[in-house]
């Protein structure tokens, strides 16, 4: 990656190993925001890095300036001349004023012109099985913001009709999910972001800068990944108690494993087999209905909660992370984390702060040890395991 | 300005509890006292304790931060430690340290006996100080503000912050900012009214402009402030749903009052260090300052360019891109003035003769940090990059080599220069120059890896990080950098107790000891009570210096006359001065209980609302003068002269 990098900037290149160390070019720095994977983030990085290499020189012209006027003009208490008064020079005035306008022109006109493609679309319509028939989907996704998760909601027939302003009760959709949105890779995705209570704010570094989620506003975006990964984020705008706990990532998916899991998540929940995950949907049922759904299961019309929603658990398991992206569902080899999911369910806010009391966040449920082994055999059954890829990838240490 | 004017004629009646104050000494001198000095003092004292307050936040915020995962603090007490770290800085410590400097130099450098409304001023100065008071005591009243010093609604409704933080939030600070208002208004009638004979305004000190247009740009600036807190303690207090989307508030409503008075903020904060500055630098290198016109002009620019640019903070709150592409062209060219004020400043330094004595190096700290800070500012003024970088550690990065690199730096630079004229003693050289430069590395361990972290994708406000992306060093780094700060801070802290006491017993320093330019140096040090004992006639800018020196036959500068014979002995006795009330800090003290009250029960607002009844009466009733006051015997002074003072320095421009 280093060498990639040194290729691009080429003649900057000591500034760009400094940078590339300074920022810990590695494969661990998983928000890095010099490092775009998509076009929009690439755009905002090409404006930047000139840019910072402009201040740097601004930069290194006012430090050796600063040190060689020290240096020189030093009270070496061998001369006891008096300096010369000099009060000013308009000439010189007029110069480093225009000098630093016409710089700044310049660099406005590449802001502006990025700014007018990072707010342009150009999305093409995407074809999807549905229901045997053949949806061209306009590749367009709600972002919800709560506290402390995101939801990502998909309306296959694309959203004109579908009133997003209050956002505590959208319309149903066809797919709905948390934690982890899903999207086809080299596909321009539009986003509408929004916001169920306090304002919070959705970013992906490498693949588009942030958008605020704001209650009562939708806001537009777009995002595109390059290649199949998963992209990591954080949402950035202070939301109250566990802000640094509401992360999100981008699954992006090749086009063919992208409408196999549409496929996926379009069914409803199977009915348990096993006795004790039929145990654990009546624990589900009495415990957990109140705020979570599971689609073909339960409608509870809106949780019991400030922001009236709770994650849909219809395919939990096809999710690497839950709790606002905090925990992973699954060991690096693809086995399920057993140990943190039981600790959640035994008490969630030990695991992740929130005000339960306050109805923010999920409450401790008072399950003893065998009827929390039910609830996590229910879990299970509850959508398909991911590919040992995203599984893989979803590993951050 | 009654209380200049004679009282020789005026039959002073004992009212019984308003007979006014005599001047006292000790505590009583402080409570009571109207002297633009003393209060400056009482201001930069409370500011720096404020300070050390709002550092010992800041060092636990690095403490939690240092390791992934860190326990020290917890999220919710971390909310609250980081929220009342930006409080404390901005509003109790940096504001009230310029407020210092301006109370007493302001008068000092124009030529005036006082500011223009004394009494106002003490009630500033402990209206401020109760203000301070209500925000802290909120630590220990049910925990400290927790929705961050921005404070964006909804989070600091009352569903999401439940706690009375925030309502200590909106009612201190709405407190502080009546402090900063009324000063504000006090200073710039003082500015305009008061100089001295031939003080024109294009005569005045570069220190002075900047406080000029720093006041005016308070003037402006607070009430929006003010309309915003009481939004928000109307939401809170009394169930009002301005920010509420759900019954048609907006929520963007708070960041668009917040920023209108916060964008200026930075520059209220940032051009008293200019000012600082560029009285030092020219000291220091023995040249007038470069360019006073265009500095002059570069502050006004700034202060209206200031007004322009408040959305920036908003680049990515959904504004839309019409509003972003202006405002984010309006941030590039306030960098234009700022870069002017850069070169002019290394220009005044290019051909003299510098002196590095520590305020010296404070002061080309300033020039060189703030640099900084300014260039990584336009790296954010370009919008697109902006979305990248907002709300990470780059900004946090940012504006610390603004706010401390820029403004902490130029105070540190002020206190230094000026200690001498304050306290009648240096504080040790030696030991400044260590203050420095442990400060320096200090600071740029702890804000320069912070950058990096920003560029990684490091966000703010967030009380812990995992590991595993990368952040693990340069928080270490930076926690290790924020603990040079406090030794830094510990050793000026030393320098001011060892200095004092070496000072003990002996001769104030001699008048002028850094061989100074402008006329607050024309007086003995420490500052006699009284000011100048002769109103001076001003005729150039850098009067003090042109008294000094002047030009051979061959053009060359000689020095003229010695700094004993042209500064004033201060021997004037029998000067008519404001005389000392008991009734601001009355006032300023029933506020705390109309805020608590209306936090926790409103009868509370019963005893708080009679103390500022009757200190306003009592401010009405008291005797205009202090009838054993000396006054009118002094040729110059008193009696008529006082009044006429009054019509002679009328703005001369």
């Amino acid at each position: 990656m280093i060498s990639e990098r040194l290729r691009r900037r080429g003649p900057l290149a000591l500034v760009a190993v400094l940078l590339a160390f300074l920022t810990g070019c590695a494969s661990d720095a998983e928000l890095d925001t010099l490092n775009p994977q998509g076009p929009s983030a690439r755009q905002i990085d090409a404006l930047f890095d000139p840019v910072f290499y402009v201040a740097i020189v601004v930069f290194i012209f006012v430090f050796a300036g600063t040190f060689i006027i020290w240096w020189r003009f030093r009270d070496n208490h061998d001369d006891e001349t008096f300096p010369n008064q000099i009060h000013g020079d308009t000439r010189l005035e007029l110069l480093w004023t225009i000098v630093p306008t016409l710089i700044l022109v310049v660099i406005s006109v590449f802001t502006l012109t990025t700014l007018r493609s990072l707010n342009s679309t150009e999305a093409n319509a995407f074809a999807l099985e549905v229901d045997g028939g053949v949806t061209q989907w306009e590749p367009e996704v709600v972002v919800v913001g709560q506290q402390w998760w995101w939801e990502f909601r998909y309306y296959l027939n694309g959203l004109d009709g579908v009133d997003l302003t209050d956002a505590r009760h959208l319309p149903p959709a066809d797919i709905v999910t948390a934690g982890q949105m899903v999207i086809p890779a080299g596909e321009e995705i539009e986003l509408a972001v929004t916001s169920r209570d306090v304002i919070h704010s959705f970013w992906i570094p490498a693949l588009n800068g942030k958008k605020d989620a704001a209650p009562g506003r939708v806001h537009p975006w777009k995002l595109e990944a390059d290649e199949p990964g998963v992209y990591f984020g954080q949402c950035t705008e202070f939301c109250g108690l566990s802000h640094s706990r509401m992360r999100m990532q981008v699954v992006a998916m090749t086009p063919d494993d992208f409408r196999a899991w549409i496929e996926e998540q379009l069914q409803p929940a199977a009915e348990p087999v096993e006795a004790a995950a039929q145990r654990g949907q009546e624990i589900y049922e009495t415990q957990c209905a109140r705020c979570h759904v599971i689609d073909g299961f339960n409608d509870n019309g809106g949780a019991d909660l400030v922001s009236n929603a709770a994650p849909n658990l219809t395919h939990l398991m096809s999710r690497t992370t839950y709790a606002g992206g905090i925990f992973n569902m699954y060991e690096p080899n693809g086995s399920l984390d057993r140990t943190q999911l039981e600790a959640w369910l035994r008490n969630s806010p030990a695991e992740k702060p929130a005000y339960a009391e306050g109805r923010r966040g999920m409450p401790a449920m008072g399950l003893d040890e065998g009827q929390i082994d039910d609830v996590v055999a229910y879990l299970v059954t509850l959508g398909q395991k991911p590919s040992l890829d995203i599984i893989a990838a979803t590993e951050v240490e | 300005m009654t209380e200049t004017t004679t009282v020789d004629d005026v039959v002073t009646q004992p009212l019984g509890v308003y007979t006014r104050p005599r001047g006292g000494t000790g505590w009583r001198d402080w409570i009571t006292t109207v002297d633009h000095k003393k209060i400056g003092i009482l201001y930069g004292v409370a500011a720096l304790f404020f300070f050390v307050v709002g550092g010992i936040e800041a060092l636990l915020i690095r403490l939690q931060l240092a390791t992934p995962n860190g326990t020290v603090l917890g999220a919710d007490m971390y909310n609250q430690v980081f929220t009342m770290h930006g409080v404390t800085m901005i509003f109790l410590a940096a504001m009230p340290l310029s407020a210092a400097f301006a109370n007493y130099l302001i008068p000092l450098q124009i030529g005036a006996r006082d500011v223009a409304f004394p009494r106002l001023n003490a009630l500033s100065f402990w209206i401020f100080l109760a203000g301070g008071i209500v925000l802290n005591l909120s630590w220990v009243l049910g925990g400290a503000p927790d929705g961050g010093w921005f404070g964006y609604a909804p989070n600091t409704g009352i569903v999401f912050s439940p706690s009375a933080g925030m309502d200590f939030y909106a009612l201190g600070l709405q407190i502080t900012g009546v402090a900063s208002l009324m000063s504000s208004i006090n200073l710039t009638v003082t500015i305009l009214n008061m100089r001295a004979p031939g003080m024109t305004l294009f005569r005045m000190p570069v220190f002075t402009w900047m406080m000029l247009v720093t006041q005016l740009l308070l003037v402006f600036a607070m009430p929006v402030i003010a309309v915003a807190l009481f939004l928000l303690a109307f939401s809170r207090l009394f169930g009002a749903k301005f920010f509420d989307p759900a019954v048609g508030g907006d929520a963007l409503l708070w960041q668009h009052l917040f920023w209108i008075f916060g964008h200026p903020e930075v520059y209220i904060l940032i051009l008293p260090s200019f000012g600082i500055i560029s009285e030092v630098i020219p000291t220091f290198s023995r040249k007038p300052i470069f360019g006073y016109s265009f500095m002059v002009f570069s502050g006004i620019a700034i202060g209206f360019m200031g007004w322009g640019v408040w959305a920036h903070h908003m680049f990515v709150s959904g504004i839309g891109p019409i509003s972003v592409a202006a405002f984010s062209l309006s941030t590039m060219f306030i960098a234009v003035p700022t870069g002017v004020k850069i070169l002019n400043w290394m220009a005044t330094m290019w051909g003299g003769r510098i002196k590095f004595s520590a305020p010296m190096l404070f002061a080309v700290g300033v020039v060189s940090m703030f640099t900084i800070g300014g260039l990584s500012g336009v790296t954010h003024a370009i919008s697109p990059a902006d979305t990248q970088q907002t709300d990470t550690y780059y900004i946090v990065a940012h504006f610390h080599y603004v706010i401390f690199g820029g403004i902490i730096f130029g105070l540190f630079a002020g206190l230094y220069f000026w200690w001498p004229k304050v306290f009648g003693h240096m504080l040790s050289d030696l030991v400044g120059k260590w203050n420095f430069w442990v400060m320096l590395v200090g600071f740029n361990l702890t804000f320069g890896p912070m950058h990096v972290l920003g560029l990684q994708g490091m966000s703010r406000r967030i009380d812990s990080y995992s590991p595993g992306f990368g952040f693990e060093l340069w928080n270490m780094v930076s926690t290790v950098g924020s603990f040079l700060i406090a030794l830094s801070v510990a050793i000026f802290v030393i320098n001011v107790i060892v200095s004092a006491m070496k000072a003990r017993g002996q001769a104030p320093c001699g008048p002028d000891p850094w061989d100074a330019r402008s006329l607050e140096w024309l007086t003995p040090n420490p500052t006699p009570v009284h000011n100048f004992d002769e109103i001076p006639v001003v005729e150039s800018l850098d009067e003090f210096w042109h008294r000094k020196y002047g030009t051979d036959e061959d053009g060359r500068i000689v020095r003229v006359a010695s700094a004993e014979e042209v500064c004033e002995d201060g021997s004037a006795v029998g000067v008519h001065l404001p005389s000392p009330s008991f009734w601001p800090i009355v006032f300023a003290s029933g506020l705390p209980f109309i805020a608590l009250g209306l936090i926790f029960n409103l009868w509370l607002t019963v005893p708080g609302g009679l103390l500022v009844v009757m200190a306003i009466y009592a401010w009405i009733f008291e005797p205009v003068d202090d009838p054993d006051a000396a006054h009118g015997d002094h040729d110059d002074h008193g009696g008529d002269e006082a009044a006429a003072d009054t019509t002679e320095e009328a703005p001369v421009v």
